[in-house]
C-alpha cells in the first residue's frame, strides 16, 4: 500500500524501512510502524482466526483491547501486535488457525454455533460418561489461543525500577501533561506514565481546531514539548499501567527503546498523589457481523491515516454516534477515502460546523440511522443500515465500515484504587462515585471532550494533587475550579446498545466468541447478573479481558432483564494489561543467606542445600550416607559449621522475667559459665524451639535457637510479654557470630593448640561456658554440648573471624586427618544419641511432653506465667497423644524410610528419623507412635510407601541406642 | 428442541415464614448439604439464604483442584470420597462438572520434603488412594516444562504424583448443586442476608434475614470465610479461626502445555492449565488476617519470580487475571464440622481454609445426615471444636506453627 506522506501528526519514519517475516514472506514496514500497521500496510485483512468459531478477525481498534490482533512474535504467544512497535527480523505468526489464516479448515464452526448456546459444555458430553474424557481432549485442543513451547527461553533483559513520586500522573494525553505541568510548577517530583510511544492522547493525531489556527494535534505537540523539557518531571513512555494498590502504590511495565538496557521493566511507584487521566476507548458497535475485518473503529481508521500514512480502505460507511466520528469522516475524506455515508444514532445534538462540513463535501448524514449488518465473508463488502427501529434497511456496498456506538472511559485505574463507578445517565459513562484518598481524575474520561475544558480538568487535578499531598492550600484548587466550571461541561453520551438485530452473529465479546443472543440464553437460564453471565458465557475472560465488553455487557443485561436497577458494571482486575511473566519476575532474585564460612565449605567439597533462608552444606561427599563423616567424628575429630544457629543477648533489669515467661525450664537457677539446654513452647504446649540458654553477668543472658525460628524470637519475646512493660533488650547475633562445632574424641588436642585457656576436663567440664581468646586477639565464646554424643566444644566467633580460626583449626588437626562433617552426618550422630531436631522428630502437634523432654519443664514456676505450661498441665495424663519412642527393627539389615508408618488396623504413628547405625550395626530410629504403644518392647508394624502390604517389623527400644551412659562426650 | 433456556434454578421462591432446615451461606458447602437433605433423607423444607449470590465467595474463587493425598488418616478417607462423588454428581446432577482427572504433582525440593511425601504416600496407599513416588527425572517427562537443573532457587528432588486427582469446574459445581436444589424444593434466597440467629432455651428458634423473619429449629452456618464472624456475632461462639485474603491468577489462555496440577510448597506455588487452556496459579495468603479479598502487587510478582523458576516457559506467557478470596484458617488446618454443641439445633460446617472446594460433595454428603439424624457421623467425629480445648491438634499440617498476634 502506498503511504501518505508528509503530515506533521505521522509517526512513522519512511526514510527508515524495518522487515518482518510473516507466512514464509518478507514484509517490508518502518521505523515507528506497529507489528499491526506494518501487516496492515502489506494489505493483510485476516490477523487471526477467532476461538470458537474460527471467524476471520482483523484491525478494529490500535490499542489492543481485544485478540483480534494477537499474533505469535518470536515464539512468545498473544503479543498485542497494535501495541509493539516494528524492530527488524520479527517472526510474525497468526493464532489458533487450522490451515491457514485465509482460508481456516475449522471455520465451518461458524455454520454450527447453533450447538453451541451458553454453557452447551455444561449441558452436554457427559452422558455416557465415557464420552466425557475424549470430548475434554477435544476441548484442550480447541481452547487457548496461543501456543508456547515447553522448552521456550526467553530472549532479552528483564529489569525492574522502584521509584517514588509526590505526583504521579496516568495518562499522558492533554489532561494527563496539563496536570503534570501545573503540579510541577511547585517543583514537586511528577511521574508520567504512557502507554503509547508518544505523549499526546488523542490530540495526537486530531486536526480539529484547539484555537484559531491551531489544530489539537499542534497543540498536543507544544505540551509534549513542555513537559520533556520539564526537569522535574519524568516521562515513561511504552509504558502500561497495571496495578494500583493500597497507599498509592502503582505499577506498571515499560517496554524498552531499541537503545536502552532492558526488553521490558517492571515499574513500581509509590506516589504520594495520583492524578488518572487515561481518557476513553471507544464503545463497540453491536450488529450483525461486528467484527468482520473491515469493520474498525473510528480512532483506527483515523489514526491509520494520521499516525501511519494508511488509508484504511477504499470506500467506506459510517455508523457512528459522536461527534469524533463526523471529525473523522471529514478528515478521511480529505485525505482521500471515499465516503458513502455517514449513519449517525443520534437524531440532534451533532456539531454543527462538523454537519456544513460534511454536507459541503456532499457526505450524506442519515441521522437516526445504524450498522444493521455486514456483508461478506472475510471482508466487508457491503453494509446494510437500518433505522433504529429496524424497519427501514438500505444496502451500501463498500470496503470500510468504520463502526462506534460511543465512548467509554477507562476506569480501570480508579477502580483498581478501591473507587466505586456508577452509571451515569447523561454521559452514559460509568462514573466514580468518590474517588479515594489522593487520587483524582482529569480529562476526557470524567465525560468532558471540549478542549479547553480538558485542558482545565487536567490543571484542576494537578493542583488538587498539590493540596492533597499539602504542597499548596485549596485556594488555588477552588479559582481553577471556579473557571472549569464556566467551560462547557460533560457531554450527552450515546446510549444505544445494539442495532435492531436479533444478535446470532452480534459479538458482545470478541475474545470468547460471546453473542448477544449467548447474553439472552444465558439470562433466561437464571443467570442475572453481569457478574454471573461473565462466569457462564465467558464474555470478558479472554485474553483482551474486559477490554470489548466491559461497558456493553452491563448495558445489555440491564436493558434485557427490563431491571429498575441502573447497569451494574463487571469487576475489573490487575494487571489492566496482560503482563509477561519475565517483566513481573524483573530481575530475578535468588537470595540466601550464607554462613562466613561458605567458601571454603564449598572448596572443602560440601554439597549445598537451600534450607530456610540459609544456604548449607548437607553431605561433604557423593556418599549421601555419610559413612566416613560419620566414623570420622566417632573416632577422631570432625569440624561442622553451625552459624545459622540464632544467637541472642537478652539483657537488662527484667531480662530474667521475660526467659522465665518464654522457656519452660527455670532460669533462675542459671549459674555464670554453665550452660543450660531448654525449650519453649506455644500455648498448646507444643515445642516451638529448643537452645542453650547461658548466663555472662547480672541480667546479661546470651542464648541461642533453632536456625529456623532465629526470624521470629524477638517478635516471639515481644508479644508474650507486651503488656508487661518490662525492661530488657534483645540483640539479634545471629549474623553478627559465626558457630563452629567441632567434635570427636581428638577435639580437645586440636582447639588446645590454638586456645589461650585451660581446657582440660576439670577446667572446662561437659555442660560448662567459657570465654577465651584464640592468639590473644580473638574473643570466643566456648561451650561444651553433647549434640552428637562425643568430647564436643561449640565455639561462638565474631563472623569476620570465623575463616581465621576455621583455618587454624583445620591446620591445627591436620595430624590427625581432622575433615568436615555436615548437616546429614551430624542428622545421624543425634539420632544415635536420641537428641531431636524439631520439625523432624515433631510436628505441630507434639508438645514438649510427647517428646519425653518433660524433665525441662519446672513446675514449680507460677503456671500461668509460663507460656505453655497451662496446656502442658492439661495435657498431661491425655492417653490420646503421640509419643516420642526409640525403635529397633527385628532385622538389623537395613532401617525403615523416614516417613514411614506404624500401622495396625489404623496409621499409629509414623518413623521421623531412622537409619542403620555405621557405629553399632543395628538399625534404628525415633518414631512418634500413640501412647498405648510406647511401652518399651512394644513391638510395631511399619508400612511403608510401595510396601506391598509387606510389613517390617520392630519393637520399641530405650534411647540412646549410642553410649547410653554419655561417657564419651564427658571425656 | 436440543437446548432449552429455561432458568436453572427456577422461578424465584417466596421467603416461607419457616423452614425446617435453614442455611446460611449459598456456597458449595451449603449448596452441597441441602442437596444431600433432600436427596438422602428427604429434608427438602430447606431454605438457603445467600447474601451476594451463588457462589460468589470461595465456591468462585478458587483454582478448582481436586485430590485426595492429605496428611492424616481422618482427612484421606473424607476426601477420598469427595473425589470418588464427582463423575457420580455430574450422572446425579445432569450437569457436566467437567472433572479433569489430570493427576496432581507435589514437587518436593529437599530432603525433608521427601520425608514428608513418603509419609503422605504411606498413608494414601494404606488407605486404598493411589499416590508414588517420583523423581526429578520422571516429573519432567510428565512435565516436559519443569525445570529441574540444579541451578534454581529451590532444585527439584523428586515429586509426589497423585493419579486420582485434577481439577473440577468450580462453576459448574454450583450451578449443578443448585439446579438439583432448586428442583428437588430447596429454596434458594439470593440476595438475601441473614443478620441475626435465634436460639430460645439453648435451641435454635429462628433466623431473621433482610427478607423477613424465619422460624426453624436447625440452621447451619455455612458461610465460607465469613463462617467464623457470623457465628461469632450472631450467637457468640469465638471459634479459632483466622480468615486471611489469599490470591489466585491466570495467565492468557494457551494451547495445551501443563497436563497435570503441578504445585511446589517451596515454591508457594501451584500451577494447573484450565480447559479454557489459562494457566491457573497462585498459593500465597497474607500473612495477617482480613477480609479485603485484595491483590497486592508483591505477590503477583513474587508469583512470576517462582514460575520463572521452576516452569521457566512461561517468562513468555502473560498473566491477565488476578483475583482474591477469603480462607478460613483453623490452627491445625483441618476443618470444623460440628452439630449441636453449645446450642442444639446449630450446626457448622466452616474453617476449610483453602481446602473447601475439594471437600465439598463429602462434606455436605456427611452434613446432611448430622443434621437429619442429630447425630454425629464417624466421619466427621474428629473434627469437631472440641479438640482445640484439648491440645489436641489434628496434624494436618507437619510445619511448626507459629503463634503470632495475628492468630
Amino acid at each position: 500500500m502506498k503511504r501518505l506522506r508528509q503530515f506533521p501528526t505521522l509517526h512513522i519514519d519512511t526514510n527508515e524501512t524495518r522487515s518482518l517475516k510473516y507466512r514464509g514472506k518478507s514484509l517490508q514496514g518502518f521505523a515507528g510502524d506497529t507489528v499491526a500497521t506494518a501487516l496492515y500496510a502489506n494489505g493483510i485483512r485476516i490477523f487471526s482466526r477467532s476461538l470458537k468459531y474460527h471467524r476471520p478477525r482483523g484491525l478494529y481498534n490500535l490499542d489492543g483491547e481485544s485478540s483480534n490482533t494477537c499474533m505469535e512474535v518470536d515464539g512468545v504467544p498473544n503479543v498485542r501486535t497494535e501495541n509493539t512497535l516494528l524492530k527488524d527480523g520479527m517472526v510474525v505468526k497468526a493464532q489458533n488457525v487450522k490451515g491457514s489464516v485465509d482460508h481456516d479448515l475449522m471455520a465451518f464452526i461458524d455454520k454450527l454455533d447453533w450447538l453451541m448456546p451458553a454453557g452447551f459444555y455444561y449441558k452436554t458430553m457427559h452422558k455416557p460418561a465415557a464420552v466425557w474424557p475424549v470430548a475434554m481432549k477435544a476441548i484442550r485442543k480447541a481452547a487457548g489461543v496461543g501456543t508456547i513451547s515447553a522448552d521456550y527461553k526467553v530472549k532479552g533483559r528483564y529489569d525492574e525500577i522502584f521509584l517514588t513520586a509526590d505526583v504521579c500522573v496516568i495518562g499522558g494525553g492533554a489532561a494527563g501533561m496539563m496536570a503534570a505541568l501545573t503540579a510541577a510548577e511547585s517543583g514537586v517530583r511528577v511521574i508520567v506514565l504512557e502507554s503509547r510511544p508518544h505523549l499526546g492522547g488523542c490530540w495526537d493525531y486530531r486536526t480539529g481546531a484547539y484555537k484559531e489556527n491551531k489544530p489539537l494535534f499542534a497543540r498536543a505537540r507544544e505540551l509534549a514539548g513542555q513537559v520533556e523539557n520539564t526537569s522535574n518531571i519524568r516521562v515513561f513512555k511504552q509504558t502500561s499501567m497495571v496495578g494500583a494498590y493500597n497507599n498509592n502504590l502503582i505499577t506498571a511495565f515499560q517496554v524498552g527503546k531499541s537503545n536502552d538496557a532492558f526488553t521490558e521493566r517492571y515499574v513500581e511507584i509509590r506516589s504520594k498523589s495520583v492524578v488518572v487521566a487515561t481518557g476513553c476507548i471507544e464503545r463497540p458497535l453491536i450488529f450483525e457481523n461486528n467484527e468482520r475485518p473491515g469493520v474498525m473503529q473510528v480512532a483506527c481508521a483515523h489514526r491509520l491515516a494520521r499516525s501511519y500514512g494508511l488509508l484504511p480502505g477504499e470506500a467506506a460507511v459510517f455508523s457512528i454516534g459522536h461527534d469524533l466520528g463526523l471529525e473523522a469522516a471529514l478528515d478521511l475524506f480529505d485525505l482521500g477515502l471515499k465516503i458513502r455515508c455517514v449513519a449517525d444514532i443520534r437524531e440532534d445534538g451533532h456539531d454543527a460546523g462538523l454537519l456544513a462540513a460534511l454536507a459541503e463535501r456532499k457526505i450524506p448524514v442519515l441521522k437516526g440511522w445504524v450498522a444493521a449488518k455486514a456483508h461478506g465473508c472475510k471482508q466487508v463488502t457491503k453494509v446494510t443500515l437500518a433505522t433504529l427501529d429496524g424497519t427501514v434497511k438500505r444496502h451500501i456496498p463498500c470496503d470500510l465500515l468504520v463502526a462506534s456506538a460511543g465512548h467509554t472511559p477507562v476506569n480501570g485505574p480508579l477502580i483498581l484504587a478501591q473507587t466505586n463507578i456508577a452509571y451515569d445517565n447523561h454521559s452514559g459513562f460509568f462514573l466514580p462515585k468518590k474517588l479515594p484518598e489522593k487520587m483524582f481524575s482529569a480529562g476526557w474520561m470524567t465525560g468532558r471532550s471540549h478542549p479547553q475544558a480538558i485542558e482545565a480538568s487536567g490543571q484542576v487535578a494537578g493542583l488538587k494533587a498539590l493540596a492533597a499531598i499539602g504542597v499548596t492550600d485549596k485556594t488555588a484548587v477552588f479559582a481553577a475550579e471556579k473557571e472549569a466550571a464556566a467551560l462547557p461541561g460533560i457531554d450527552r453520551g450515546c446510549k444505544l446498545v445494539t442495532a435492531p438485530v436479533k444478535g446470532r452473529k452480534s459479538f458482545i465479546c470478541f475474545d470468547e466468541d460471546t453473542t448477544i443472543k449467548n447474553i439472552k440464553q444465558a439470562i433466561d437460564m437464571g443467570f442475572d447478573v453481569p457478574e454471573l453471565i461473565k462466569r457462564f458465557t465467558s464474555a470478558g475472560t479472554g485474553p483482551g479481558q474486559g477490554g470489548i465488553p466491559g461497558h456493553n455487557l452491563p448495558l445489555f443485561v440491564s436493558k434485557y432483564t427490563a431491571s429498575a436497577s441502573k447497569p451494574m458494571p463487571t469487576a475489573v482486575r490487575p494487571p489492566l494489561v496482560p503482563t509477561l511473566l519475565a517483566t513481573y519476575a524483573g530481575a530475578h532474585h535468588h537470595m540466601f543467606k550464607r554462613t562466613p564460612l561458605h567458601a571454603s565449605q564449598k572448596k572443602g567439597g560440601g554439597i549445598f542445600r537451600n534450607i530456610g533462608v540459609w544456604q548449607r552444606a548437607r553431605y561433604f561427599s557423593s556418599d549421601f550416607d555419610c559413612k566416613d563423616e560419620i566414623l570420622n567424628v566417632r573416632n577422631n575429630v570432625g569440624l561442622l559449621d553451625s552459624s545459622t544457629l540464632g544467637k541472642f543477648r537478652i539483657f537488662g533489669p527484667d531480662a530474667l522475667k521475660a526467659l522465665q515467661r518464654l522457656y519452660v525450664s527455670d532460669m533462675s537457677k542459671l549459674k555464670q559459665g554453665r550452660i543450660k539446654y531448654s525449650a519453649m513452647c506455644n500455648d498448646d504446649g507444643c515445642v516451638i524451639d529448643d537452645g542453650i540458654v547461658i548466663k555472662r553477668g547480672d541480667n546479661d543472658y546470651y542464648v541461642t535457637t533453632s536456625s529456623g525460628r532465629a526470624g521470629n524470637t524477638v517478635e516471639w519475646f515481644r508479644y508474650h510479654t507486651r503488656y508487661d512493660g518490662w525492661q530488657y533488650h534483645m540483640v539479634n547475633l545471629t549474623d553478627a557470630m559465626g558457630v563452629i562445632n567441632i567434635s570427636g574424641p581428638n577435639a580437645r588436642k586440636v582447639l588446645k593448640k590454638i586456645a589461650d585457656a585451660d581446657i582440660s576436663n576439670n577446667a572446662f567440664p561437659f555442660a560448662g561456658y567459657r570465654e577465651f581468646t584464640v592468639k590473644n586477639t580473638i574473643p570466643v565464646r566456648a561451650m561444651r554440648l553433647g549434640f552428637v554424643g562425643e568430647l564436643s566444644f561449640e565455639l561462638h566467633v565474631p563472623s569476620s573471624y570465623m575463616q581465621s580460626v576455621w583455618d587454624m583449626l583445620m591446620a591445627a588437626g591436620a595430624e590427625f586427618n581432622i575433615k568436615n562433617f555436615g548437616l546429614e552426618a551430624q542428622n545421624v550422630l543425634r539420632m544415635e544419641k536420641g537428641h531431636i531436631i524439631l520439625g523432624q522428630e515433631s510436628e505441630q502437634r507434639t508438645n514438649l511432653l510427647d517428646l519425653g523432654l518433660g524433665f525441662l519443664w519446672d513446675r514449680k514456676k507460677t503456671a500461668a506465667k509460663t507460656v505453655g505450661a497451662v496446656a502442658l498441665r492439661q495435657a498431661e495424663n491425655d492417653p490420646g497423644r503421640f509419643k516420642l519412642v526409640g525403635i529397633r527393627m527385628q532385622d538389623d539389615a537395613r532401617a525403615p524410610r523416614d516417613g514411614a508408618l506404624i500401622v495396625d488396623t489404623h496409621v499409629r504413628g509414623y518413623v521421623a528419623t531412622a537409619r542403620k547405625s555405621f557405629t553399632t550395626g543395628e538399625a534404628v530410629g525415633m518414631a512418634l507412635v500413640e501412647s498405648q504403644l510406647s511401652k518399651p518392647g512394644s513391638r510395631l508394624e511399619i508400612y511403608e510407601d510401595e510396601c506391598n502390604e509387606i510389613r517390617l517389623q520392630a519393637r520399641v527400644v530405650p534411647m540412646p541406642f549410642y553410649d547410653p551412659d554419655g561417657q564419651r562426650m564427658k571425656m | 428442541m436440543l437446548f432449552t433456556y429455561k432458568s436453572l434454578w427456577g422461578k424465584k421462591p417466596r421467603l416461607k415464614s419457616s423452614y425446617e432446615v435453614v442455611i446460611i451461606g449459598g456456597g458449595l458447602h451449603g449448596l452441597a448439604t441441602a442437596y444431600y437433605l433432600a436427596r438422602d433423607h428427604g429434608i427438602t423444607d430447606v431454605a438457603i439464604v445467600e447474601k451476594r449470590y451463588i457462589g460468589f465467595g470461595g465456591a468462585g474463587r478458587n483454582t478448582a483442584i481436586v485430590r485426595a493425598n492429605q496428611r492424616t488418616q481422618y482427612n484421606v478417607p473424607l476426601y477420598k470420597e469427595a473425589l470418588d462423588l464427582w463423575p457420580v454428581l455430574t450422572k446425579e446432577l445432569d450437569f457436566n462438572l467437567m472433572f479433569n482427572n489430570c493427576g496432581n504433582l507435589n514437587l518436593m525440593h529437599s530432603e525433608a520434603a521427601m520425608k514428608a511425601a513418603r509419609m503422605t504416600i504411606a498413608t494414601a496407599q494404606f488407605h486404598g488412594v493411589e499416590s508414588h513416588l517420583i523423581d526429578a527425572k520422571q516429573a519432567k517427562e510428565m512435565v516436559p516444562a519443569l525445570n529441574i537443573s540444579e541451578d534454581i532457587t529451590f532444585p527439584i528432588h523428586g515429586a509426589m504424583y497423585h493419579p486420582p486427582g485434577g481439577i473440577v469446574r468450580h462453576d459448574a459445581v454450583v450451578w449443578g448443586l443448585a439446579k438439583g436444589c432448586a428442583k428437588k424444593g430447596v429454596h434458594i434466597h439470593q440476595q438475601t442476608e441473614a443478620t441475626a440467629i435465634h436460639t430460645q432455651g439453648g435451641k435454635i428458634a429462628g433466623v431473621t434475614t433482610s427478607q423477613g423473619h424465619i422460624k426453624t429449629p436447625k440452621v447451619l452456618v455455612s458461610a465460607g470465610g465469613y463462617s467464623a464472624g457470623v457465628i461469632n456475632h450472631m450467637l457468640g461462639l469465638k471459634l479459632p479461626i483466622s480468615v486471611l485474603t489469599i490470591q489466585a491468577m491466570v495467565t492468557q489462555p494457551l494451547k495445551p502445555l501443563l497436563n497435570h496440577v503441578v504445585s511446589s510448597g517451596a515454591y508457594h506455588c501451584y500451577a494447573n492449565q484450565t480447559l479454557k487452556g489459562e494457566i491457573a496459579t497462585g498459593a500465597h495468603m497474607d500473612p495477617w488476617p482480613n477480609y479485603t479479598t485484595q491483590t497486592t502487587a508483591h505477590y503477583i510478582k513474587h508469583q512470576a519470580e517462582a514460575l520463572s523458576d521452576w516452569l521457566p516457559c512461561l517468562r513468555g506467557v502473560r498473566f491477565m487475571r488476578i483475583w482474591g478470596g477469603l480462607a478460613d484458617m483453623t490452627p491445625d488446618m483441618a476443618p470444623i464440622l460440628e452439630g449441636n454443641d453449645p446450642i442444639g439445633g446449630f450446626y457448622m460446617d466452616c474453617g476449610w481454609g483453602y481446602f473447601g472446594f475439594k471437600s465439598c460433595s463429602a462434606a455436605g454428603k456427611y452434613m446432611a445426615q448430622f443434621i437429619a439424624t442429630e447425630n454425629c457421623p464417624d466421619m466427621l467425629k474428629p473434627f469437631n471444636l472440641r479438640r482445640y480445648e484439648k491440645h489436641q491438634l489434628m496434624g494436618e499440617t507437619a510445619a511448626l506453627v507459629s503463634y503470632t498476634p495475628d492468630n
